[in-house]
């Protein structure tokens, strides 16, 4: 089973080769009370010790399928479920230092049931995640 | 001559606990264990792989249904209004949403679908679409004996346009496919102190005024009550002394024991999302509930 906290702890790692990283990489559930087509959301903020990474650049990972916030918004076929994870993509040249960061997620989630001015609600969740390996 | 109510649970109350420290299985034996006879699921949530679940997952189902004793009950589901940021559904897609989900509901068992349409306002008025996407599948709800149920939720009050325009349907089409599903947080007249896994703010009882608290007068369900098919048993905290915080349950149940209703009780806690907290809130809520029955009948309050 996944992790309570909406960010994961496992899952928190760096991506790109050894010594060249080019950004890290944040586990997350999904930020619903149910599972939903990917079109259902509008991309992932994300804050690392206080460094702003927006929606519009970072992409999402599910199943080994990479998404650019442009085809997520147009993926009206594939769903995440309530037992599966997804990663958040943030392009960051070197990665982060191992240890201890304070990571911040602003899930944007689209809900055809809430009214139209606020039917992109954002779901924020924060924790102290570590990175292992640089 | 009031009928004895049927009691069940919806696993939306066990929302952030399901999938992270509770399997299918353990939501059966939780509900199983208040002495439920029901299970209510949100399709896209319990269901894995929906729309269209394998096998092995099918089996699994039926077996846990009957080792645990359970009929299905309600089945939650939901119309994807606003498709993409650009494209609407149309109403043949909607339509075929919600036969989509009407068949799953019956191949389940259940014999009630709780469609969430898209809303155009604050208010929650439903995009004019639904109705001609479920007169669609008016005929199809029929044949699979389900009844497709939209819920009568906060912000939106029993006496409203929402709720005419349901009723106006039932009456045009003569349908005994469609009906109301009443969602008792409409109740609550005491504000909530939380919402998901957060104390509330000023900012965000700001923009959410129904947290607060709508405050319906609960004699207003005899109002309707010709029309309502299933309740979901909305609250969000007894205390220790078995008493709700928000929810007034004792004119609430006295309301619906004169209406003659005989439906589940489908509970839905919807309070602190702490990892463990919802099982025993249930619980607590069938003590509470099966208690005020229990004394409404034997005229202990009227």
């Amino acid at each position: 089973m996944l992790e309570h906290q909406l960010i994961q702890s496992t899952g928190f790692h760096n991506f790109g080769p050894d010594g060249a990283r080019e950004g890290f990489a944040v586990r997350v559930r999904i930020p619903n009370y149910h599972g939903t087509r990917l079109s259902q959301l509008d991309g992932f903020d994300v804050t690392v010790d206080g460094e702003f990474f927006s929606f519009e650049q970072n992409r999402f990972r599910i199943r080994n399928e990479v998404y650019t916030l442009e085809e997520m918004r147009e993926a009206v076929e594939p769903r995440w479920g309530m037992f599966e994870y997804g990663y958040i993509l943030v392009d960051k040249p070197g990665g982060l230092a191992p240890g201890i960061h304070k990571v911040e997620v602003k899930a944007r989630i689209r809900y055809s049931y809430f009214p139209p001015d606020v039917h992109i609600f954002p779901m924020h969740a924060e924790r102290f995640a570590t990175i292992c390996v640089a | 001559m009031a009928g004895k109510f049927k009691y069940g649970v919806s696993t939306y109350s066990y929302v952030d606990d399901y999938g992270t420290v509770m399997t299918l299985e353990d939501a059966f034996d939780h509900i199983a264990g208040t002495g439920a006879t029901g299970i209510e699921i949100m399709g896209e949530a319990q269901i894995e792989g929906y729309p269209k679940p394998g096998n092995g997952w099918l089996d699994t189902w039926f077996r846990l249904l009957d080792r645990y004793n359970l009929e299905p009950t309600n089945m939650c589901s939901w119309v994807d209004m606003r498709l993409t940021l650009s494209h609407s559904l149309t109403i043949e897609e909607g339509a075929a949403e919600l036969e989509r989900d009407l068949r799953l509901a019956h191949q389940l068992g259940f014999k009630f679908l709780r469609p969430k349409f898209g809303v155009l306002s604050h208010d929650l008025i439903p995009d004019p679409q639904w109705e001609a996407y479920t007169e669609r599948n008016l005929d199809l709800a029929d044949k699979l004996g389900v009844i497709i149920c939209p819920e009568i939720h906060a912000p939106t009050p029993i006496n409203h346009q929402v709720v005419d325009g349901y009723i106006d349907f039932i009456e045009r089409t003569g349908t005994k496919n469609f009906g109301l599903m009443i969602d008792t947080g409409i109740f609550q007249n005491v504000p909530l102190t939380h919402w998901g896994s957060h104390q509330i703010n000023d900012e965000a009882r700001k923009h959410m005024e129904f947290l607060n608290g709508i405050a319906v007068n609960p004699d207003e369900f005899l109002d309707v009550a010709k029309y309502v098919v299933f309740i979901q048993a909305k609250f969000h905290d007894i205390n220790d002394e078995l008493e709700d915080q928000n929810i007034p349950w004792k004119p609430v149940i006295s309301a619906i024991k004169r209406s003659g209703y005989s439906g589940y009780l489908s509970s839905e806690y919807e309070g602190l999302r702490s990892p463990w907290r919802s099982i025993d809130q249930v619980r607590r809520q069938h003590a509470l509930l099966r208690k005020l029955e229990r004394e409404y009948d034997e005229g202990l309050f009227a």
